[in-house]
């Protein structure tokens, strides 16, 4: 019964691989949480660091409040399940699940022989360890045994046992001791099929019924969609998606998830997209006929891809294809099929075929198309059939970076606009552009991230429609006739007022960055180092201590302990003093002052509402909020409380 | 009634085989067979004997082996014997459990070094370092001590730990660490889990580190002077050439602890006690 709260969680082994980076992720209470990914992927590590087997080698992890990065396994009050049970052999099944609770001690009073307890001078209990006790432990094994049935083998052993029931013996030996977490690396991997299902469901009620948090590992989907609450799909040591069962099958955030997640694998396609008008043409390679849907199923697309030109892959599911005449509504997604072989499966039949009609293999090509059709439907290979697409349900991916170009939550509104004489028109919104965004006369593309929109403002707007996504409200607007998307709680159809940040948006001309929004991350590279000091007053200590800092540009700034820390447990200890690290500060944790980083005023960058300047502090540029005249020469003081370590040569993110 | 064929080739085959068999079992047994016929002569003198074998058998030479000690006291000798294999058995299978646990489960930085170098001293004779092994007890008042026998003894056993080491490595790590997640510390893990899992390779330890003390020469010889410290071994060394069927009984009656022994801890054995534990 606690959250966990995982923070820029790496596992880097000595010899550099990486086998988890940069994990972050919040789990509440009594959530059931899958990882899920292809061998590999660092999911059963990740699992590992949070049992405490395996040492993180940098990050923050808490169960519960207590940051649990260095603490033995059996003080995290966390309970596992093994994929291979992992039972003790020599035990019997009782003496298996009793072991956690024999090696425990429990807080109780002292008592003496009467059994009262004993009281100390000021009349309290006097508080002992005690073990348990034989009747204690009677009720908590039978009570285990019989929650998953296994009360008539307590005396067998192991190895007398079947695979399914050995798999609950080691459930037993988990939830016997009442742990905060469960956490279960593959459990179910080395039982048949049937069984499989069976205990899947066991699992899912066992979790109802525990209401604790399980963390379950798997690599197979079927059990991640089944059962989790939610579920991270990991590739390589990075997290891919984290979110429902069902928005990681309806909107896989890029083509990896979409292909991992739902049996048969998606469908993708080499295309293009070109729109014109309210319609979009989708052109498949290999194939000699368009499909063509209204824009509405590109509703929140980036536009760059709708040129006709730019390659993207399009993804669909076996469920989104059938085989058949196109109703009315399906009218223009229809495209041409060969078919060369299928897979009957008694309710339905996979039909596997081509696109291309030129091609007659049996192997993978990358015009392969698997549909579904009605069961023990009669196909030739060979044949050229009409499949109708669903289109509403089409996933798009880049073709380089494969990630979804129909996010949830889109990262920036794109809006064509014209700037004269300072002032900027796009459909609906004016603005009067800052000192600091001054640029030729002329027509832009302008970028407006989804979050610089908030409400309160100059622009008026009607909310078209309003959804939660990944925990967030997301609005549709309409200023002016064309659509935006804006991060604001507010319900469809009331009017509001918005205002932009300025200083988040970019202006583009034929591609190039005309204005460019400003960063909010001011980064600078420098060492690490030790020096014995004298102590201060307030650490209550004599004589010398050491002191940590950050060496910048030459100069030593005393770091905070925690951060120092941190930073000797991600380079086990000396190496801290040879790396190099990224040092980062957001601009509102800088402050002018009269000492501290040196900086050379550059620019001052007026935002109208706010003033910036720009500096150079050891050759990195600096962005800092002022008020204002300043000089040239500056002293910036960073709140090192706040600051953000990176090491360099690895790319692990400290704090 | 059917009547049992057997193909001639066949015949030849099972023929030449157990010809080798015995040809073998020949070479084996032979000396064992002359050893023990030799020991229940009646002369005692090797000279006596009409061509190979004893002319006259009796049980004369093993009763004066117990009886006869005032010049040879061949039960001192047996029970100084017995004392060194066991404390050395004991104190070296314990050494060896460990450093084979520790080997095999524990990753520290001179682990691959420290390996390949016991194993390359193991690889050593013990008597290459008579001379410097000699020296040291002179330092240490070892001389003439049966401890001093025994520290060489245990000390030198953890060198053939690689057997216990692979026993170690194929109990499945998987058990450690649901142990440890169960609360148990390194020494209780090793204690109530490690220890009942290896019960067969302790006895096998306790077996192999028992021979060697038992029935070494060199550093008995080397180590003990005085007569009533001796082992068997050296005793029956310092026999009079005379007295060859009482050095034959006393070869005899010494492979008789090993035999008990080996009986006594046989039924601990027994392999696949870890069956059930992990499914494979």
């Amino acid at each position: 019964m606690a959250n966990l709260s995982l923070k820029h969680i790496y596992k880097v082994y000595p010899n550099g691989t990486k086998a988890v980076n940069d994990f972050n992720m919040q789990i509440d209470d009594k959530e059931f949480i899958v990882f899920v990914g292809p061998s590999g992927c660092g999911k059963s590590t990740m699992l590992r660091m949070i049992a405490g087997l395996e040492e993180i080698t940098a990050g923050e992890l808490r169960i519960g409040d207590v940051v649990v990065n260095d603490m033995e396994p059996k003080d995290r009050d966390i309970a596992m399940v093994f994929q291979n049970y992992a039972l003790y052999p020599h035990m019997n099944i009782y003496e298996n699940i009793a072991f956690g609770l024999r090696m425990r001690k429990i807080p109780d009073v002292k008592r003496n022989k009467q059994g009262g307890p004993v009281l100390d001078r000021a009349g309290k209990p006097v508080k002992v360890m005690r073990r348990y006790t034989k009747e204690e432990l009677d009720e908590k094994v039978l009570g285990a045994a019989g929650v998953l049935g296994i009360t008539e083998y307590l005396k067998k052993k192991p190895k007398e046992m079947s695979g399914g029931q050995r798999q609950r013996v080691a459930l037993g030996r988990a939830i016997v001791r009442e742990p905060k977490v469960m956490l279960l690396d593959e459990p179910l991997s080395n039982l048949d099929a049937k069984l499989r299902t069976q205990m899947r469901s066991e699992i899912v009620k066992l979790h109802d019924r525990l209401q604790t948090t399980f963390i379950y590992v798997t690599h197979d989907q079927v059990e991640a969609m089944t059962m989790g609450t939610r579920i991270v799909v990991m590739k390589d040591g990075y997290i891919q998606q984290v979110d429902t069962p069902k928005n990681v099958y309806q909107n896989p955030s890029n083509k990896f998830v979409a292909g991992f997640i739902g049996t048969p694998q998606m469908n993708f396609f080499e295309g293009t997209l070109c729109r014109t008008g309210e319609r979009v043409e989708m052109r498949f390679k290999g194939s000699e006929c368009p499909v063509t849907a209204s824009c509405d199923i590109l509703g929140k697309a980036i536009p760059r891809y709708l040129d006709g030109k730019t390659p993207v892959w399009i993804g669909l599911r076996a469920d989104d294809i059938t085989i058949g005449a196109a109703g009315e509504k399906e009218r223009g997604a229809t495209i041409r099929v060969k078919i060369s072989h299928t897979e009957e499966l008694g309710t339905e039949t996979l039909v596997y075929g081509d696109i291309d009609l030129t091609r007659d293999t049996f192997g993978e090509s990358p015009t392969q198309v698997i549909m579904k059709a009605a069961g023990f439907e009669n196909f030739r290979s060979g044949d050229v059939v009409d499949a109708v697409l669903r289109l509403e349900n089409v996933h798009l991916f880049d073709f380089q970076t494969e990630e979804s170009i129909l996010p949830r939550i889109p990262k920036y509104n794109y809006l064509s606009c014209t700037v004269q004489e300072g002032r900027l028109t796009a459909a609906g919104i004016e603005l009067t552009l800052p000192d600091a965004m001054q640029c030729p006369d002329g027509a832009y593309e302008l970028l407006l991230p989804t979050d610089a929109v908030t409400l309160g403002g100059e622009t008026e707007a009607e909310v078209l429609s309003s959804e939660t996504a990944d925990g967030k409200p997301l609005a549709r607007l309409n200023v002016g006739g064309s659509s935006l998307f804006a991060l604001i709680d507010a319900r469809a159809g009331e009017k509001v007022r918005l205002s932009f940040d300025l200083k988040r948006i970019a202006l583009r001309q034929n591609g190039e960055e005309v204005v460019s929004p400003m960063p909010l991350m001011n980064s600078v590279v420098g060492t690490f180092a030790l020096d014995r000091v004298k102590a201060r007053p307030q650490e209550g200590k004599r004589g010398k201590v050491n002191a940590y800092s950050f060496v910048i540009g030459g100069q030593k700034y005393r770091a905070p302990m925690d951060v120092a820390q941190k930073m000797f447990a991600a380079l086990s200890g000396r190496k801290a003093f040879t790396a190099q690290f990224r040092y980062e500060f957001t601009s509102y944790d800088l402050k002018i002052s009269e000492h501290g980083l040196p900086a050379e005023v550059e620019k001052v960058l007026d935002y109208g509402t706010e003033t910036f300047v720009k500096c150079k502090v050891c050759g990195s540029d600096f962005y800092v909020p002022v008020t204002g005249d300043v000089p040239r020469s500056i002293c910036l003081e960073p709140d090192f409380e706040k600051i953000g370590v990176t090491e360099t040569e690895r790319e692990i993110k400290i704090v | 009634m059917k009547k049992l064929k057997i193909k001639p080739q066949k015949l030849f085959n099972v023929a030449i085989t157990y010809l080798i068999i015995l040809a073998v079992c020949f070479v084996f047994l032979f000396p064992i067979l002359w050893l023990v016929l030799a020991s229940f002569s009646k002369t005692g003198s090797i000279y006596s004997f009409e061509g190979f074998f004893p002319a006259e058998l009796s049980l004369d030479s093993f009763k004066r082996l117990f009886t006869d000690t005032a010049l040879y006291n061949y039960p001192r000798w047996f029970l100084n014997t017995l004392f060194i294999a066991l404390m050395s058995s004991l104190i070296g299978t314990s050494l060896t459990i460990l450093t084979a646990y520790v080997m095999s489960r524990f990753r520290f930085k001179t682990r691959k070094a420290m390996m390949k170098m016991t194993l390359i001293l193991g690889m050593f004779p013990s008597f290459m370092t008579m001379t410097a092994v000699y020296l040291m007890m002179t330092q240490f008042n070892l001389i003439n001590q049966q401890w001093g026998l025994i520290l060489i003894y245990s000390a030198g056993a953890p060198m053939g730990y690689l057997t216990q080491k692979g026993f170690f490595d194929t109990i499945p790590s998987s058990i450690d660490e649901a142990a440890r997640i169960d609360g148990a510390s390194n020494f209780k893990i090793f204690v109530r889990i490690t220890l009942p899992l290896a019960a067969p390779m302790i006895v096998y330890t306790l077996l192999s580190s028992f021979v060697w003390p038992w029935s070494d020469f060199i550093l008995p010889q080397l180590l003990l002077k005085n007569k009533d410290l001796y082992t068997v071994a050296v005793g029956l060394m310092s026999l009079d050439d005379t007295e060859f069927s009482r050095f034959a009984a006393g070869s005899v009656f010494i492979a008789v602890p090993i035999v008990v022994f080996y009986f006594a801890l046989s039924k601990f054995l027994i392999s696949g006690l870890s069956a059930g534990a992990v499914k494979q």
